[in-house]
């Protein structure tokens, strides 16, 4: 691979944010997170992971799908499509697989999220690999690992006062050409990681539906929902039209999509105020289900990357590695 | 010491079916400590007290209270029985079917929540504290602690210092960029035992009084209103800063406007069992 020092990898960073909105992990206030920074300088590189992580660039917290102008009989609806060509710096291996996730739910089935799809096309993800895995990381036991590329534009490894440069795709080698390295041709050695854990199987996870984990585990939630804010495949939304400023006259509406989460309360609610998911319990076991068996069984990948976040940012300690080995446990004999 | 006199007395409630149920904490296997809900006297040696029992657990009392029929037992720090007296006079827990057991407390240290607290410094609202003994409760254990730290009105930091100083026009500033970080999880609404409508005025799917986005417009209006909401009833004991994923300063927020009731009303909530000053009453017919 080719070699380029990180000083020269800060005048590239220099260079794609002439051009380019580029994104990289900044603290604000002590807080760690993608964000436009406003100096080179500010970007932090050694880092256990942000507190979000990349989806909210790529799939934001909230986004305004349309606005809608009403002036007496005459209405407008315009819609709002985000263009921008944007460059991510410092993605993880598992927030990368995280994207890949939402590709196959978003994209690569019907009907195609338009919002989703357009940003991610204009978005290239250069990845840092991690050295070493985190305290509540289990990256390598769902199938991925600190230094895997995949999903990654451009892939980042560290070596001695630089990076080892692993180009992914033709976006990688796009947003690198031209740029002369430091060093050729490093011989780069994969580092083995194995997996923390064995995962429970489909069959496992299906027949433990009924068990009581869900209860016990449940008791202590508090029905907020970190655990899928922080989660880099979490993609529940919810659109509400919200009345905006009006303007001499022209009535503004706004069609506002933001997230929303299977551990509120008000999620599953339906018609006539009746909720058949009303049970911290069920709720619980829906998030769980969604990451380890009915996105599998739906797109053929694991909806859990193995982040961690959700178990670093509960305010309760409801940890899903935690809940995996009561579900194995419960495997008979 | 303390953690075996829990384990035994909810023991013995559990065995003379006194309650139903026991609310304590326990140590999860990340060593992290957290919430426990024990119905079983078998389960009650997992009940401990240590210093990273942060958690309000009065936040489960109502769903609790609903989901059973008898009396629940509860461990209560000295600052959480203020908020059982909040409760009690809003009339939203029935006392009676209580079964308090208070602990005496030296204080809970500082630090990330998710994590047990390394830091050896006990935190902020600690430090500040008047009780050392709940302010009700039907069992008490501990020993006799000797305060190391007497209430100590001189904690506010820097920024606290700063707040009060500052124009209006920097606090806004300094207090819009804190909300600028909020993703709308409403974790610090979740995990305040008094923010419990059972339809929150800021998640109305008719979204009259504020929008559902994380904007600056609409993270002021929930917060605001949300701090306001609990001005006079608020507790202080922090669950909403800590609960929160990105840090923002509500505890502070809360601190501001306790100050305000005390220095205006001459409320201080929780210390009876008394509605706060600023709640209107509606009365037959109104």
């Amino acid at each position: 691979m080719d070699f380029i020092s990180k000083k020269s990898l800060e005048s590239w960073l220099a260079s794609v944010a002439e051009t380019k909105k580029l994104y990289a992990p900044v603290y604000t206030d002590g807080v760690l997170l993608y964000q436009q920074p406003n100096e080179i300088e500010d970007i932090v590189w050694d880092f256990s992971r942000p507190v979000q992580s990349a989806k909210e660039i790529i799939f934001p917290q909230s986004e305004k799908m349309l606005t809608i102008e009403k002036n007496g009989q005459n209405i407008q609806i315009i819609e709002n499509l985000n263009n921008d060509i944007s460059v991510i710096f410092g993605v993880r291996s598992c927030d990368a697989r995280g994207c890949l996730v939402l590709d196959k739910l978003l994209v690569e089935a019907e009907p195609v999220d338009h919002y989703y799809k357009t940003r991610r096309e204009n978005t290239a993800l250069v990845g840092l690999a991690c050295e070493e895995m985190g305290d509540t990381c289990f990256c390598t036991s769902v199938g991925g690992g600190p230094d895997n590329s995949e999903g990654l534009d451009v892939m980042l490894h560290r070596h001695q006062d630089g990076y080892l440069v692993e180009i992914v795709s033709s976006a990688g080698e796009e947003l690198f050409n031209g740029i002369e390295f430091d060093r050729q041709d490093i011989a780069f050695n994969e580092r083995r990681f194995e997996p923390e854990f064995v995962l429970p199987s489909q069959d496992l996870l299906k027949s433990s539906f009924d068990s009581e984990i869900w209860r016990s585990e449940s008791e202590r939630c508090l029905s907020c929902r970190i655990c899928a804010y922080v989660c880099p495949t979490c993609r529940c939304f919810d659109v509400r039209d919200e009345p905006g400023a009006s303007n001499n006259g022209t009535e503004i509406v706004e069609r506002i999509r933001g997230w929303d989460s299977c551990s509120g309360e008000a999620y599953r609610r339906i018609a006539g105020g009746h909720n058949p998911r009303e049970a911290k319990a069920d709720r619980l076991r829906n998030r769980i289900y969604c990451k380890l068996h009915y996105t599998q069984e739906q797109s053929g990948m694991m909806a859990c990357t193995g982040c961690g976040r959700c178990i670093d940012s509960c305010p309760v300690n409801i940890d899903i590695t935690e809940i995996i080995g009561l579900i194995l446990e419960g495997e008979p004999g | 010491m303390i953690t075996k006199k829990i384990q035994e007395y909810a023991s013995s409630l559990l065995a003379d079916q006194v309650v139903d149920c026991v609310i304590g904490y326990e140590v999860g296997p990340r060593r992290t400590t957290r919430p426990i809900f024990v119905d079983q006297q078998a389960d009650t040696d997992r009940l401990v007290w240590n210093q990273n029992c942060s958690h309000n657990l009065t936040v489960y009392l109502r769903q609790k209270l609903n989901d059973t029929e008898g009396r629940i037992g509860i461990v209560v720090k000295p600052c959480d029985s203020k908020t059982i007296n909040v409760l009690g006079a809003e009339n939203r827990i029935d006392r009676d079917r209580l079964h308090i057991i208070g602990i005496e407390c030296e204080g809970i240290l500082e630090g990330n929540v998710k994590q047990n607290a390394d830091s050896g410094e006990l935190q902020r609202r600690c430090l500040a504290c008047d009780l050392t003994e709940p302010l009700d409760m039907d069992y008490m254990i501990g020993g006799s602690i000797e305060r190391k730290n007497l209430p100590d009105n001189s904690t506010s930091n820097k920024l606290s210092r700063w707040l009060e100083k500052a124009t209006a026009d920097d606090r806004l500033e300094y207090w819009l960029s804190e909300f600028d970080r909020c993703i709308r999880c409403y974790a610090c609404r979740q995990a305040c035992p008094l923010c419990d409508c059972p339809t929150c005025l800021f998640e109305r799917e008719d979204s009259i009084w504020t929008g559902s986005s994380a904007t600056t417009k609409d993270n002021r209006s929930f917060h605001l209103g949300r701090a306001f909401h609990l001005a006079g009833r608020c507790i202080g004991c922090g669950e909403c800063q800590r609960a929160c994923p990105m840090d923002i300063n509500l505890g502070e927020l809360n601190r501001v406007l306790a100050r305000e009731m005390e220095e205006q009303f001459h409320h201080r909530a929780g210390y009876t069992v008394e509605l706060s000053p600023i709640t209107t009453i509606l009365g037959e017919g109104r």
